[in-house]
């Protein structure tokens, strides 16, 4: 590949390349993954990318953004139809040819190799031969493509010692050293809540330059505030293709969902005095043996949605996992229906009808490799009718889980044979919803329980919480969301740097209050 | 006297360190790319048979060299399973431990003296003689192996590259790197390292083939691979130990006096359970590729 530089931005490698011109296009896009699937996760998808545009693609989880994304850039095969680089077909088999048609990827689950340094990183994919790489000479390129883009990174550094935007700023100059002419961002704002804004004017500038941009979202707003166009697509299906300017949010509401679903949610009074959890001075360190909580105190009474605002990162993460037992408290108290529960087993505390919703899904929530059937059990299992004595009761497991499936809505294959790690992390919440609500327990600890899930599932599951809550459940909820803490929560706790610094009444709180308060004290 | 007892256990080291430094340094070159592969100890066993027909047919140097075409035979086939074929490593490993102690047993009925095949003095390498004693000019090879090794894995992109496929396959995919090939490669050319280890047994040091004349050390450099943390020139440090505690047995096998005292049989236990030893110590604390083990599938 020629290094190629000019003044005034990238030249593309073909010159009679102009802003406007398709540079990248697939026609009739089918994908299916059989035995997976039983249908087409792609169906008949058409879109196209120009010089000097963004172009958004918005969707629901599981609306396949990052299906055509992998397809667009070789990652992934195609079961039918066509892409075309600069109006000629071509067949891409692998990202190496990608990178050869100009089609650079930012994947969602950044691919880095976390030991190695930015610049080896980089050297990996560079075409130079086998036996030396210059990394000096990388360096120096980096640091150019740097200064360049407005993304600041040492090439020096390793990527497992750089937080998650400097990760993502290295993958996308991984990307831009290829001198691609077409950059696919795949959920880039996922990663990175606080940096998008910056994001965003590194993206608009090289548009400007005359790259064709394709920007993966879910988030509506984003998709209407950067992108020059956007397609919608809902369960694998090209819904439409607007104009920015000429759309607006509600239709693309519209196309996402098919129809309004417009939230509210009344509530009846707390009636109970009754106190479920009660916490008194809570302490404990994080995992790098940091101070994570100072002391800690707060009651949730029976039926009350006890919301704690807040950064992540200021100790919530500590909190649920000190209270759900799998953090150790190093001062205060627990206690759960009167009885002290400090430091007790996971176990016990389960017993002592507490469910827990984990912030890490994939990691704590389920066991992906095992099946859809096995996870929705996995806390149940020991019990009749689950069981009988030793050995699984299957007939019962199966219709028990085909139960949540429906119930919640969770697209899965096959409960038996498919394993959980291939479901998106939209239906994995979904099954872990299920799981831990199905019993109708007296308390549940809930971190980010909708983060991530599209707008559908989230009104789903704050009906559910609702619903709950009108039947005796209190809450633990911890969501960076504000309006998800305002929608649901009786009281509102601010949470920052391992304290509660204000605690408010959820219905009469004001928005601007809160988002004062974190933002002040932080 | 005793200086003299010192030196000779030490030549003796040099000796026994070879077969456990040329195996763990090819290991190395397989696991950083994510194959971990437990036939070592049949390939061992194999190419010293192998080795030792094809010195008897055409030299010492003709027997090495089809104890490292044997090595790379058998480890194609692995990594034609695992990469490929995306195998279970642990299972493809123990059928070519099984296949090797059965083929072997097999041959040796009908080669001489049933059990035991000795290889002929003109067939085998000669020493290098000086002032200091006799060596194999293997040693060398042994000490240069890890350090040319190391160089290869830290010092080059493809080094990068095969660490890479070993630690995020994913992320070496998108960079346009051929998995499967990279990890096939790195296990057969491991695996070749290992039949040298097996040919240097047979045509060099010992001189004869049994079908136990492997001893373990596949699995004492699968060890030291552990003990090393991929790091070729702990391979060094790893063998040499070993090869110390192998010869100081021997050693110690040879002196009835000694044998009054300590049993030799309990020496000769002595670099096991340093083996046993050493892992255990560094177990926990030595970092391995990420993805070590998992076949790589792209959807």
């Amino acid at each position: 590949m020629s290094v190629s530089e000019s003044k005034g931005g990238i030249k593309l490698q073909n010159s009679k390349v102009r802003r406007g011109d398709i540079i990248l296009e697939g026609r009739g896009i089918c994908k299916d993954f059989p035995g997976v699937w039983e249908h087409l996760v792609l169906d008949h998808v058409d879109i196209s990318i120009k010089a000097g545009e963004i172009h958004t693609v918005l969707g629901e989880n599981g609306a396949g953004k990052t299906v055509i994304a992998n397809i667009l850039s070789g990652f992934y095969s195609l079961s039918e139809g066509q892409i075309y680089a600069k109006g000629k077909p071509v067949y891409l088999k692998s990202p190496r040819d990608g990178i050869k048609y100009g089609v650079g990827m930012v994947h969602q689950e950044l691919a880095l190799v976390k030991p190695f340094t930015v610049a080896q990183n980089i050297a990996l994919g560079a075409a130079e031969s086998d036996l030396f790489f210059p990394i000096p000479e990388i360096e120096r390129r980096v640091r150019e493509l740097s200064k360049k883009y407005n993304l600041y990174i040492d090439p020096k550094s390793r990527i497992e010692d750089l937080s998650a935007g400097e990760q993502q700023r290295a993958e996308i100059i991984k990307v831009l050293y290829h001198e691609p002419e077409v950059l696919i961002l795949d959920e880039p704002t996922s990663l990175i809540s606080v940096d998008a804004e910056h994001l965003f004017v590194v993206l608009q500038s090289m548009a400007a330059m005359g790259y064709g941009i394709l920007f993966i979202t879910h988030k509506i707003e984003e998709a209407l505030q950067i992108g020059d166009r956007v397609t919608v697509l809902r369960l694998g299906k090209h819904i439409g293709t607007r104009e920015s300017s000429k759309t607006d949010k509600s239709e693309l509401v519209k196309l996402m969902f098919g129809e309004h679903t417009p939230v509210h949610l009344e509530r009846k009074p707390v009636k109970s005095e009754k106190v479920v959890l009660e916490v008194k001075d809570l302490k404990a360190l994080g995992p790098e043996g940091e101070t994570a909580l100072q002391g800690i105190s707060f009651t949730v009474r029976e039926g009350e949605i006890f919301g704690i605002a807040g950064v992540s990162g200021n100790g919530q993460s500590e909190l649920v996992e000190v209270i759900t037992g799998l953090r150790h408290a190093t001062g205060g108290q627990i206690i759960i229906h009167g009885k002290d529960y400090t430091n007790h087993s996971p176990g016990d505390i389960i017993r002592a009808g507490v469910s827990h919703i984990p912030e890490k899904r994939r990691e704590m929530g389920v066991i992906e490799a095992m099946t859809v059937a096995e996870n929705v059990v996995l806390k149940d299992v020991r019990v009749y009718p689950f069981s009988k004595g030793s050995f699984l009761n299957l007939p019962h497991i199966t219709q028990h889980t085909n139960d949540i499936v429906s119930r919640f809505g969770a697209l899965v294959s096959d409960l038996w044979k498919s394993q959980t790690r291939i479901l998106s992390g939209g239906n994995i919440q979904r099954l872990i919803l299920g799981r831990e609500t199905w019993r109708m327990p007296k308390f549940i600890a809930a971190a980010y329980p909708t983060h991530g899930l599209d707008a559908k599932a989230i009104e789903h599951t704050w009906e559910l919480f609702m619903q709950l809550r009108e039947s005796g459940t209190s809450f633990l909820l911890i969501s960076e969301d504000l309006d998800e803490i305002m929608a649901l929560s009786d009281k509102i706790a601010v949470m920052v740097r391992g304290k509660i610094v204000g605690i408010f009444d959820g219905a009469r709180a004001k928005r601007e209050e809160i988002g004062l308060m974190i933002a002040t004290e932080a | 006297m005793s200086s003299l007892y010192l030196w000779g256990i030490f030549i003796g080291s040099l000796h026994a360190m070879v077969p456990i430094i040329l195996t763990a340094t090819g290991e190395t070159i397989g696991e950083s790319a994510g194959l971990f592969n437990i036939g070592l100890e049949g390939i061992i066993l194999f190419s010293a048979l192998t080795g030792a027909l094809g010195a008897e047919a055409g030299g010492p140097i003709i027997g090495l060299l089809v104890g490292i075409g044997t090595g790379f035979a058998i480890g194609s086939i692995f990594g034609l399973i695992n990469s490929y074929f995306k195998g279970v490593q642990l299972i493809a490993g123990v059928g070519i431990n099984l296949f090797s102690a059965g083929m072997v047993a097999f041959w040796l009925i009908h080669l001489g003296v049933p059990g035991h095949h000795a290889v002929p003095e003109e067939s085998r390498l000669i020493d290098l003689y000086t002032p200091l004693g006799n060596f194999s000019p293997m040693i060398i090879v042994a000490i240069l192996m890890p350090i040319l090794v190391y160089w290869l894995l830290f010092r080059t992109k493809l080094g990068l590259k095969i660490r890479a496929v070993g630690e995020n396959p994913q992320a070496a995919d998108v960079a346009g790197i051929n998995i499967y090939l990279v990890r096939f490669l790195s296990t057969a050319i491991g695996a070749s390292l290992a039949g040298l280890a097996g040919a240097y047994i047979s045509v060099d040091w010992i001189g004869s083939v049994t079908k136990e004349i492997s001893a373990g050390r596949g699995f004492i450099a699968l060890a030291t691979v552990v003990f090393s943390g991929l790091n070729p020139l702990l391979v060094l440090l790893g063998g040499f130990i070993f090869g110390f505690f192998d010869s100081l047995a021997v050693w110690v096998s040879t002196m009835p006096a000694v044998q009054r005292v300590i049993p030799w049989q309990l020496v000769s236990m002595a670099p096991y359970i340093v083996t046993l030893l050493i892992v255990a110590g560094v177990i926990g604390r030595v970092r391995f590729p990420a993805a070590m083990g998992i076949p790589y599938e792209r959807e």
